[in-house]
């Protein structure tokens, strides 16, 4: 089987052939919860389509989105650097598929396969990377332009231009309220970057979304390349 | 949970809330245009940007407008007050 995990993809075909017989297929539902905050993380996932959310929590109910991973990534990374668990929340915000593997046994390779092991190790380096540069771009830019930011990241981690986002899921990831993704949508629509629909956006000129987006988009997704691979 | 749409009139136009958000009741719809109000001249301040009067208009599950917020109600009182005295 061919992966389309952009992490699989980059392992050298003797490490895929440790992990392949260890890969359960998954359906990742949007909603689905992956990691919940402060509970033993028992599986990793390799998801090959979809994109999950890591949310910083405040309180039980409350939080932002710190992170995101889809295919360019896995979910469960603090069993690569040794941690069982993480104060963090994710779950599936985009419905995907991909691999999960049993946490106990995903360390047990980790600590027997360097090949395997280094690998992971450089995508935390290139997930730290961009959650820099989140905190980066809700100090430093505008709802719009955190917006063109975030639209451009799920873009690149699926293959089509429509990106089936709900403005809850948007006003979350974005830690502003309802009517301010209404707006910010509004905008972007009005400068011809994107359409956006009923629970569906459209990435329409993506160079000038890019442009639009300034420094908060570009680092991490160098960084990715030049540690990882392919990320688009 | 109903569903409220916030639909945003800036003066010279809709902005329409397509979708809507599951909230607990009017009061939350309310305070949810509140804090957009709030965000809003936040935004404007930080860039300097002006911003022109419109409302935040309130919708039940039927599209009717059921309350409205003004942008300028996210200002805060003591700020009103001041430039008021000018």
């Amino acid at each position: 089987m061919a992966f389309n995990n952009r992490l699989l993809r980059a392992l050298s075909p003797a490490d895929q052939d440790v992990l392949r017989p260890h890969l359960r297929w998954a359906e990742l539902d949007r909603g689905t919860v992956l990691v919940s905050p402060n509970e033993p993380i028992k599986h990793v996932w390799f998801p090959e389509s979809g994109l999950s959310s890591i949310i910083a929590m405040a309180g039980s109910d409350q939080g932002i989105e710190v992170g995101l991973a889809g295919r360019d990534g896995l979910v469960g990374m603090p069993l690569v650097l040794d941690a069982d668990r993480t104060p963090h929340r994710i779950f599936m915000q985009v419905t995907g598929v991909g691999y999960s593997i049993d946490g106990d046994l995903f360390r047990t390779l980790l600590d027997d396969h360097a090949g395997i092991r280094k690998l992971l190790l450089r995508y935390v380096q290139a997930y730290s990377t961009q959650t820099t540069y989140t905190a980066l771009s809700n100090a430093m830019h505008t709802v719009e332009e955190r917006l063109a930011r975030w639209l451009l990241m799920s873009h690149d981690r699926q293959d089509d231009n429509e990106i089936p986002l709900t403005h809850d899921f948007l006003a979350l990831m974005l830690g502003v309220r309802r009517p301010s993704v209404t707006i910010a949508l509004h905008s972007l629509e009005g400068l011809g970057f994107i359409k956006a629909t009923r629970g569906l956006i459209m990435v329409r000129k993506r160079e000038e979304l890019e442009e639009f987006a300034g420094a908060g988009y570009g680092v991490p997704e160098t960084e990715y390349e030049r540690l990882i691979g392919q990320l688009r | 949970m109903p569903r409220f749409f916030l639909h945003i009139d800036d003066g010279t136009q809709r902005i329409e809330d397509e979708e809507g958000s599951e909230l607990p009741d009017l009061t939350a719809a309310r305070d949810e245009a509140l804090g957009a109000a709030r965000q809003l001249w936040a935004a404007a301040m930080l860039t300097g940007r002006d911003i022109g009067k419109g409302n935040f208009l309130i919708a039940n599950d039927q599209d009717e407008v059921i309350a409205s917020v003004e942008i300028d109600d996210g200002l805060p009182e003591a700020l009103v007050k001041r430039l008021k005295g000018r």
